[in-house]
């Protein structure tokens, strides 16, 4: 069920919002005559990628009962990774294997979750899980040492970045899994962790991507066929992904479970290790793909941005009717939460308001969403 | 002149949906006396304490406290009449000390600040007057001897509780109970955290408190430990009072006797035993709460477990799912050894665990009732990521027809269920692939009458299909008549497996209170 009962008044809200905007408010206000326009839209849609990419992963984290806060941090340290990787004209003697490996672990690590299995004692995996990541860390060595803009090079910058990302989910999820610390601490130890990596690139400036990155570059910034932004295409088509994993297959069935009762589903026989670890890293995959927009569409790399951005991806996830107590919610239902908070992001820029009160404007209607949302809930238990 | 009691119960009735959990009790309590209350499992002792907290109040019958009538309708109610329950769990905050445990809530102040040398010191004097020296002497087995002679008693009531042991912890719980204006103390279970001695402790605490003119009800299954400390007893069957005696004039015999003395019901019917091959074996199987237990289940056999509570039943059904780890001990299903780690491996050898508490390790309570039928078995009903639908309501369907669940339809939500309805789509729904062997903990608990008689129903025919089944519950004449064969377990021991046939219901209980050893 990807549509059902619970979007209803979400699409209504945005409807309301768009004719607010666009009409104003009888009386008291004349609206903006170009919200309608079609650049205009698309703008919008451009702006909510990156929050809707970060909503996407932060649903399923917080559908298992958890949260990740350190989807901000990573946003930067996957776009300072990547830029460095792209743009770097030599490295110290170092760094290229270094980064080989890391992108081989990460790799493995999301390898691993694909292909599941526990075959034979923890020794032997040890060793086919070292042996394959060293092995694809020699494939990205070897793709690192292309020439500068060329494929290889992107390539290696492309992969290494992301597994980054997924080797900080797979760290989260690990800890969530297994220890008994809350995943709010352990999520915000490591947005520490990951804000202070970003921060070793170029001593923490910004880092320009290089005029002939044209690929990168077109990710935050192009238009496929002239009309729509690839943002946008690369969002929807991460947005069809997550909803297919927790809509449509097993994977998604055992979250509903997990979150709705942990115990049960333990009882059920789901691996809620494996579950919870691969929820974390799928969550830091889609983070590291907005943090490579959000580097594309600044055309640089800032090592201070994406602060605040795991709050904006919350409340989209929760104004598109997330349950916080776990086992409720749906990717639609966050794809229409991230809409409304960019309709009010932009409208009420367009109308002028000061932005001291545009947050007050969105803090109250958070508010108005999710106490609704509790209301219609307790109504109907 | 006879003695005034001080408490009084008459025809005191409680009922829970179909079932009633007191029915017209009259009970008395003296100044000055300590009375056991003794029952079985589920006999209604709880109950009984709960309606004298005012957490429960009953549909009939009148409490009198000292002569005069006292409703009791609420918790301050009982408060307000001095009447004091400690509960088998105690409430202590473990951060804090001794004395600021005693006045949680009522802390000595001053303008809204805390006066904290009041307190210390008012703590100390009243667990002198109480006479708890137990408890005074309770930091001097510290080691920090020297700072506690300068800072003299109060260095005691500053300790915090956590380290503590467990029958000073006990005390201190009594101590805040005591700290008001106390006539009635009520102490469920107290012991049985307790070592020998520190029970030896407590107990001669609560004579003293008796000697000064307490009235305390006292609630244990230790029959032995009654009888050496209570002056009169009161046996609670079926949530009948079936009589009171005085202590010295009965022996454990009598007890165990009275206890059980009932008519067995005829709605047990144990199912025909054709006898087949053994399912699972378990041999010395070591745990966290288990130790070295071993039995051997046939096909088409109930197989009980029988204890009381905290006996390790529980703790046994967790280990052969995989919930908990198992430290040693194999076990073989068909013969074969299996290695059982995780629940998943548990399934795969066709040991399935419908668990006690349905609501918290059962059924995910948010969703409908089809998502429970059908969570074990998505790899069944999706395949790669397109849901089958069809097959999926098969699943469901199959389930709800054969097990009689009601439900307005299948995507109704599991928790606007019955109790039974709900127990019923758990078992349901492991029976989808029959496994080879069904472990029911406590399925009839919270169940009305009626559903309770489908569950028998249900285990008789999967038990003649051929299903082995491992029986729990806390109903020990529902485990001793619906079993072939019976386990007795203790402190997480095996003690012996028996015959159903062979043993009585007294015998048992005698065996699992430890009123006679084998």
């Amino acid at each position: 069920m990807i549509v059902g009962k619970r979007l209803l008044p979400l699409v209504a809200a945005v409807v309301v919002l768009q004719l607010v905007f666009r009409f104003g408010i009888p009386f008291l206000w004349g609206g903006i005559p170009r919200f309608w326009h079609f650049e205009n839209q698309l703008d919008i849609a451009q702006q909510i990628s990156v929050n809707a990419i970060l909503a996407f992963g932060m649903t399923l984290t917080i559908l298992i009962g958890g949260i990740d806060l350190s989807v901000g941090a990573l946003v930067a340290l996957v776009g300072t990774t990547t830029v460095y990787l792209l743009g770097a004209t030599r490295f110290a003697w170092w760094e290229l294997p270094a980064f080989a490996l890391l992108a081989g672990l990460g790799m493995e690590v999301v390898l691993r979750l694909i292909l599941g299995g526990r075959s034979g004692g923890l020794a032997r995996i040890a060793a086919t899980t070292g042996l394959r990541a060293v092995l694809l860390a020699a494939v990205a060595f070897f793709c690192g040492r292309g020439d500068l803009g060329g494929p290889g090079r992107f390539l290696f910058a492309v992969w290494t970045a992301l597994a980054v990302a997924a080797l900080f989910g797979g760290f989260n999820g690990a800890c969530a899994a297994t220890t008994r610390m809350p995943p709010f601490i352990i999520t915000l130890a490591t947005m520490w962790v990951a804000r202070g990596a970003a921060l070793r690139f170029n001593e923490g400036r910004p880092m320009h991507i290089p005029e002939d990155q044209t690929v990168f570059l077109a990710l935050g910034n192009g238009r496929l066929a002239d009309t729509a932004p690839i943002p946008v295409i690369v969002m929807f088509l991460l947005f069809v992904a997550a909803a297919v994993l927790l809509h449509r297959t097993r994977f998604g069935q055992h979250l509903h479970a997990i979150g709705g009762n942990r115990e049960a589903a333990r009882y059920t026989g789901i691996p809620l290790v494996r579950r919870e670890v691969a929820v974390y890293v799928i969550c830091s995959l889609w983070t590291g793909v907005a943090g490579m927009i959000h580097a594309s569409q600044l055309y640089s790399a800032e090592p201070a941005s994406g602060v605040g951005f795991e709050l904006n991806a919350i409340a989209a996830a929760v104004v598109g009717g997330t349950s916080f107590t776990g086992g409720i919610g749906t990717m639609a239902g966050t794809l229409v939460g991230a809409i409304i908070i960019g309709i009010l992001d932009k409208g009420l820029n367009q109308a002028g308001v000061h932005y001291s009160f545009q947050y007050m404007v969105k803090g109250l209607v958070i508010l108005a969403a999710v106490y609704l949302d509790v209301r219609r809930q307790a109504k109907r238990a | 002149m006879t003695i005034e009691p001080l408490l009084m119960l008459r025809g005191v009735t409680k009922r829970f949906g179909g079932t009633t959990a007191l029915d017209r009790v009259d009970f008395e309590l003296r100044r000055g006396e300590i009375h056991a209350l003794l029952g079985e499992n589920g006999a209604g002792k709880s109950t009984l304490i709960k309606v004298l907290g005012g957490i429960h109040v009953p549909e009939h019958g009148t409490i009198e406290i000292e002569g005069r009538p006292t409703p009791i309708r609420t918790v301050a109610d009982a408060d307000r009449h001095g009447i004091r329950i400690i509960h088998q769990e105690l409430s202590l905050a473990g951060n804090l000390s001794i004395a600021e445990n005693i006045f949680l809530g009522r802390e000595p102040s001053r303008f809204g600040w805390l006066r904290r040398g009041q307190m210390d010191r008012d703590a100390a004097a009243l667990i002198a007057s109480l006479g708890l020296v137990e408890l005074e002497a309770a930091d001097r087995a510290r080691p920090d001897r020297k700072r506690q002679r300068l800072l003299g008693r109060l260095q005691g009531v500053r300790t915090p509780v956590s380290a503590l042991s467990m029958a000073h912890q006990q005390l201190v719980e009594i101590a805040r109970a005591l700290s008001t204006q106390a006539k009635i103390l009520v102490l469920d279970e107290p012991t049985s955290a307790l070592s020998e001695a520190e029970t030896e402790v407590l107990f001669a605490t609560l004579r003293r408190l008796r000697d000064q003119g307490v009235g305390i009800i006292y609630i244990s299954h230790r029959l032995e430990e009654i009888l050496r400390l209570a002056d009169r007893i009161t046996v609670l069957r079926d949530g009948r009072a079936i009589g009171t005696q005085d202590a010295a004039k009965v022996n454990q015999r009598d007890l165990v006797r009275w206890m059980v003395g009932r008519d067995i019901a005829d709605h047990f019917h144990r199912p025909a035993f054709r006898g087949g091959p053994i399912a699972l074996e378990v041999r010395d199987l070591w745990g966290p709460r288990t130790f070295g237990v071993g039995f051997a289940v046939r096909y088409g056999e109930v197989f009980g477990l029988a204890g009381l509570v905290g006996a390790g039943r529980t703790e046994l059904a967790r280990l052969l799912f995989g919930i908990d780890p198992i430290q040693r001990g194999q076990v073989f299903v068909d013969g074969r050894p299996v290695r059982i780690a995780h629940p998943r491996d548990a399934l795969n050898a066709g040991i399935v665990l419908v668990p006690e508490d349905r609501k918290r390790e059962g059924l995910v309570m948010i969703q409908s009732v089809a998502f429970n039928l059908a969570l074990p078995w998505v790899h069944e009903w999706i395949t790669g990521c397109v849901p089958r639908g069809r097959r999926r309501r098969a699943i469901v369907d199959r389930a709800i027809r054969e097990f009689g669940i009601r439900v307005a339809n299948p995507e109704q939500c599991v928790a606007e269920l019955s109790g039974g309805n709900q127990q019923k789509t758990l078992v349901a729904r492991w029976t989808e692939h029959r496994p080879k062997v069904l472990i029911l903990d406590e399925p009839t608990r919270g169940v009305d009458v009626g559903a309770r008689e489908e569950m028998f129903a249900i285990l008789n025919e999967l038990v003649e299909s051929g299903m082995a089944v491992v029986l729990i519950s806390s109903d020990l004449a529902e485990v001793l008549h619906l079993s072939h064969r019976v386990a007795l377990l203790r402190d997480g021991r095996l003690l012996r497996t028996v015959a159903a046939e062979e043993i009585s219901l007294e015998t048992m209980v005698a065996e699992l209170t430890g009123a006679i050893a084998r």
